[in-house]
């Protein structure tokens, strides 16, 4: 003991605010939006070993996937493969990238394993999420720095190629903690298609046959610091890297045969968070985003080499206030601006189109104020907007207003209204007049400049109950979503507005635990829309001709009318776990696919077993067996070929 | 110390002396306390603030800056602040003593150190068990299961706590941190078996530098962690109750009224009063429902005035 220790001290001493705003997650009866979230037990549970799987769990999404090496997640059903109308974050950290305005899924440098939870926000929210959070968010929060202290191993093997092995360390320090992930991972993809679906003809379906190429591979790190030097003070420092190489192209197209497609994609993240002594916060984030992608393959359009390439830089900076007023009054504030820049170099495909390169740079700032107030303990207030100027001068003002009412302890009734506007895409606007292979290397200049923001506005009526005595929560709501502006591809070449569509449906979320062993979630979401598709189609607009026979609204039809997931999970003694996960989705016309992708019926069931040992020592770990797809059910993702047959595979974790 | 310095020294305290002698004799009904603080810093400043602002008139206050400079000195009643100057006295002085803001079981300590003496007492820094454990109730009456990490070299009573804990149907799980044990390993067992992780003043576990990880894993558990002080409310605790030193000064003020009318000192007491405090933010976030502060205080009295 130091000399100078003083026993009374420890009742007295002061201590840093380690639970602080930005901290503490909002529960749900508190949100202003409906949310879901996946936390570290069901990641487990569920037995996926890759991100956009886990939104299978969450009602009403659409998780899809154009190649098995290129998934896309979105809502209110199926939109293109690069579902441009979801937000997504890594602490904060916009992965939604140009020119495309999608997520590169398979190059975010971060595992599984780093995940702490994710919350996915179903519904606009701008005002305390930015811009383009049209249908929703997805808000990735990954592990502490200080959640590891020691090592990990972890490998897996498993059929179609699943190769995965992963290194974790991580140290606590006294005012330093951090944690580092060094992972390879691999797959084969789907199965391949053997015989022609839909009840086609060999000749109709022999495209699709034997045409899963789509091997994927990616090598990665992360690094994340803590640096918490004195009661006040936080510094959050990040980096990550991940260099992924995936088949992409199809056998039978001669402008995007068979090939890889390269891409390396880093980031730094800088964050600092100070409280004051009246409670208020101040976080500043910094981060920078690089995500370079190339592409070298023969056409036999013409016999000869293509090479082209697009980089991206993002930078963007956040400052935030948490401002409690009162116990009942609290007001985020702040501002934030972002730069992104797309460099892309086509090769010549002469004698139809020379070689070229485009540089674009957008800037974009926007504001934004969220008040949370609780007008009495039972009625809460939350109210905000998002200003924003996006980086084609649109200024747009995103407003959200929503009451909780918990009519007793355990009930609350929610309801709200938003607003939230999608900034074109740099691929909308900038569309390349020729473009084989994957990338798009953009025009300089506008080829649809007049293309306009989308618009959503969202109304809900929202339910939350816990029935302690059954040991029981459901989460029900009903919503109608309206979509204004919606953006089509018209020709092969320019994009327009002019979708008009309204999304309505009940969502519902049902949690029960049997014991304190074992628990069960089940998901349920029954969605129906309805569009102009028909009446734009009848003016010409080809795009929007519906591929489904019995519906002649191609939106409609885009949407699966009930989906489903459920999932159970039973701890036993002596380390002994099972889980099994079931998922369902009524058929559905992807948006943009022809009828040869019309999708019937999923019906998929998945399980796992593990057991944790310990050696003693401070020797642990578990193994886990995966089966995906148990009763082998035949579906497809989104475009025919892709069949997803019986897979499993085996996970050996060491921890020391 | 040199010998010139022992007798500039002695002199000085002489002088001293002498300066109170003199006010004395102007009041000679009054009573002579010195207080002597274990540290000049804040904390006690407070409390020997409080403390003369809660004596009677006529008691004349003397006040030592640091448990050092306390040598013998001469009073009526001298009144301790903290560990360090309730040691130094009980050592040098067989004076009447008053040790206010000493943990119950190092007053304990104390009393098996100093040949008994009748005129001895202490008003407790910690609150009795029996009140946590109320207050546990009070907070989180479905909660059963409590979890205590401990440093195995101190000493805080866990077979009370375990009874008191018992005698309301709650159960303890304690987990004693030795010397070469990882902190957040036996902090993981401990939140295994727990819905409630009670924090002990030690300062080998619960210091600022590990705080952060503590509350943080158990945050993540969905445990919620019990404090002692406003700070760890305000860092993520839950909730806390304890005794402010202002509330402990007041005590002490009562106390050395009483035995300036009686020249007798009551046994060694908890605080009689207490503050207790909630994090509303993170019971919302843990999906608990607590009731305000106001309102288990005054449950806890009740529940304090029953018989049991």
């Amino acid at each position: 003991m130091r000399p100078t220790h003083r026993i009374e001290m420890d009742y007295y001493q002061e201590l840093p605010v380690v639970l602080s705003a930005s901290r503490l997650s909002q529960p749900l009866s508190e949100a202003p939006n409906a949310m879901t979230v996946i936390d570290r037990k069901m990641i487990v549970a569920s037995g996926f070993r890759t991100i956009p799987d886990l939104f299978k769990l969450v009602p009403g999404m659409y998780v899809g996937y154009y190649k098995g090496s290129q998934p896309f997640v979105s809502y209110h059903g199926s939109p293109d493969q690069y579902a441009r109308r979801m937000q997504v974050m890594i602490d904060g950290r916009s992965v939604y990238m140009p020119p495309m305005s999608m997520v590169d899924w398979t190059a975010l440098p971060v595992t599984l394993d780093d995940i702490e939870r994710i919350e996915v926000i179903r519904g606009p929210a701008a005002a305390s999420h930015g811009a383009n959070s049209t249908q929703g968010v997805i808000s990735i929060i990954t592990r502490d720095a200080g959640e590891m202290d020691g090592k990990r191993l972890s490998v897996t093997r498993g059929s179609k190629g699943v190769n995965d092995v992963s290194a974790h360390f991580g140290r606590r320090g006294e005012t330093l903690d951090y944690r580092m992930t060094l992972a390879y991972t691999a797959d084969n993809g789907y199965d391949n298609l053997t015989a022609p679906p839909n009840n086609m003809t060999m000749a109709q379906g022999f495209a699709l046959l034997n045409n899963s190429y789509d091997d994927n591979l990616s090598r990665l790190l992360n690094y994340r610091a803590d640096y918490h030097p004195n009661a006040i003070d936080r510094f959050d420092v990040q980096f990550g890297f991940n260099r992924n190489v995936k088949n992409v192209g199809w056998t039978d197209s001669p402008a995007n045969p068979v090939h890889d497609l390269f891409a390396t994609s880093g980031f730094v993240q800088l964050g600092w968070t100070r409280v004051f002594d009246n409670d208020s916060e101040l976080k500043v984030n910094y981060y920078h985003i690089r995500h370079d992608q190339h592409e070298t393959f023969l056409t036999t359009l013409l016999p000869q080499f293509i090479a082209q390439s697009v980089k991206t830089d993002r930078d963007e900076i956040e400052v935030q206030h948490t401002l409690p007023f009162s116990e009942s009054n609290r007001l985020v504030y702040g501002a934030a601006y972002r730069q992104d820049r797309t460099e892309g170099q086509y090769s010549s495909l002469a004698p139809i189109a020379p070689a070229y390169a485009s540089s674009l740079s957008t800037a974009e700032w926007r504001l934004f104020a969220h008040n949370e107030w609780r007008v009495t303990p039972r009625l809460l207030l939350n109210s905000g907007g998002m200003l924003e100027r996006d980086g084609f001068g649109n200024n747009r003002l995103s407003p959200r207003i929503a009451l909780n009412f918990h009519a007793a302890p355990q009930h609350t009734l929610r309801t709200g209204i938003s607003a939230a506007y999608r900034t074109p895409s740099l691929m909308e606007r900038n569309f390349p007049v020729l473009q084989p292979g994957e990338l798009f290397v953009v025009n300089a200049t506008a080829r649809s400049p007049g293309f306009k923001p989308e618009r959503l506005i969202s109304r809900e009526i929202g339910y939350l109950g816990e029935f302690r005595d059954w040991s029981t929560t459901l989460d029900l709501r009903l919503f109608s979503d309206l979509l204004e502006n919606g953006g089509f591809m018209d020709t092969r070449t320019t994009y327009t507005n002019g979708i008009s569509a309204e999304y309505r449906g009940l969502e519902a979320t049902l949690k029960h635990s049997f014991d304190e062993n074992s628990e069960l979630t089940v998901n349920f979401a029954r969605e129906l829309a309805s569009s102009n598709g028909a009446a734009m189609a009848a003016a010409g607009f080809r795009a929007l001709r519906s591929a489904c026979p019995e519906n002649s609204d191609t939106v409609a039809c885009s949407i699966p009318r009930n989906s489903a997931s459920a999932l159970y999970s039973q701890r036993y003694s002596g380390g002994m776990s099972f889980s099994a996960a079931w998922y369902y989705q009524d058929t559905m016309q992807p948006f943009d696919r022809g009828v040869t992708d019309f999708q019937p019926i999923q019906r998929r069931m998945d399980a796992r077993i593990a057991k944790t040992f310990n050696q003693g020592g401070g020797f642990k770990g578990d193994v886990s067996l995966v089966l995906q797809n148990l009763f082998d059910a035949k579906y497809t993702d989104y475009v025919a070929n892709n069949v997803f047959n019986r897979r499993g595979y085996v996970t050996l974790t060491l921890d020391w | 110390m040199s010998t010139g310095r022992k007798i500039a020294r002695c002199l000085l305290q002489s002088l001293l002396l002498l300066g109170w002698l003199i006010p004395l004799s102007h009041a000679a009904d009054g009573m002579n306390v010195l207080l002597v603080l274990s540290d000049s810093n804040a904390l006690y400043q407070n409390f020997a603030n409080t403390y003369r602002q809660n004596l009677p008139a006529g008691i004349q206050l003397h006040m030592l800056q640091r448990a050092e400079d306390f040598d013998g000195q001469q009073a009526d009643l001298v009144v301790t602040v903290g560990v360090s100057a309730a040691e130094r006295v009980a050592l040098k002085t067989t004076q009447p003593m008053l040790a206010a803001m000493i943990p119950s079981h190092t007053y304990a300590d104390l009393l098996a150190k100093r040949p008994a003496h009748k005129l001895t007492s202490a008003i407790f820094l910690d609150q009795p068990w029996g009140r946590q454990v109320d207050f546990l109730r009070a907070v989180l009456p479905e909660r059963r299961k409590i979890g205590v990490l401990y440093s195995a070299d101190t000493r805080l009573g866990m077979a009370a706590l375990r009874s008191a804990l018992n005698d309301h149907g709650l159960t303890l799980t304690d987990i004693a941190l030795g010397r070469n044990d990882d902190l957040f390993t036996r902090l993981e067992s401990v939140l295994t078996a727990s819905e409630v992780l009670l924090a002990v003043p030690d300062s080998s576990i619960y210091s600022s530098s590990n705080i952060r990880n503590i509350l943080l894993s158990s945050y993540r558990r969905g445990i919620p962690l019990i404090g002692f002080s406003q700070s760890y409310v305000r860092a993520g605790a839950l909730c806390a109750i304890f005794s402010t030193p202002e509330q402990l000064a007041e005590q002490a003020g009562r106390t050395t009224a009483s035995f300036s009318k009686t020249r007798k000192l009551p046994d060694a007491h908890y605080p009689a009063s207490y503050e207790i405090a909630v994090n509303h933010e993170v019971a919302r976030t843990l999906g608990l429902t607590i009731k305000p502060a106001e309102a288990l205080h005054i449950q806890l009295e009740k529940s304090a005035g029953d018989p049991r």
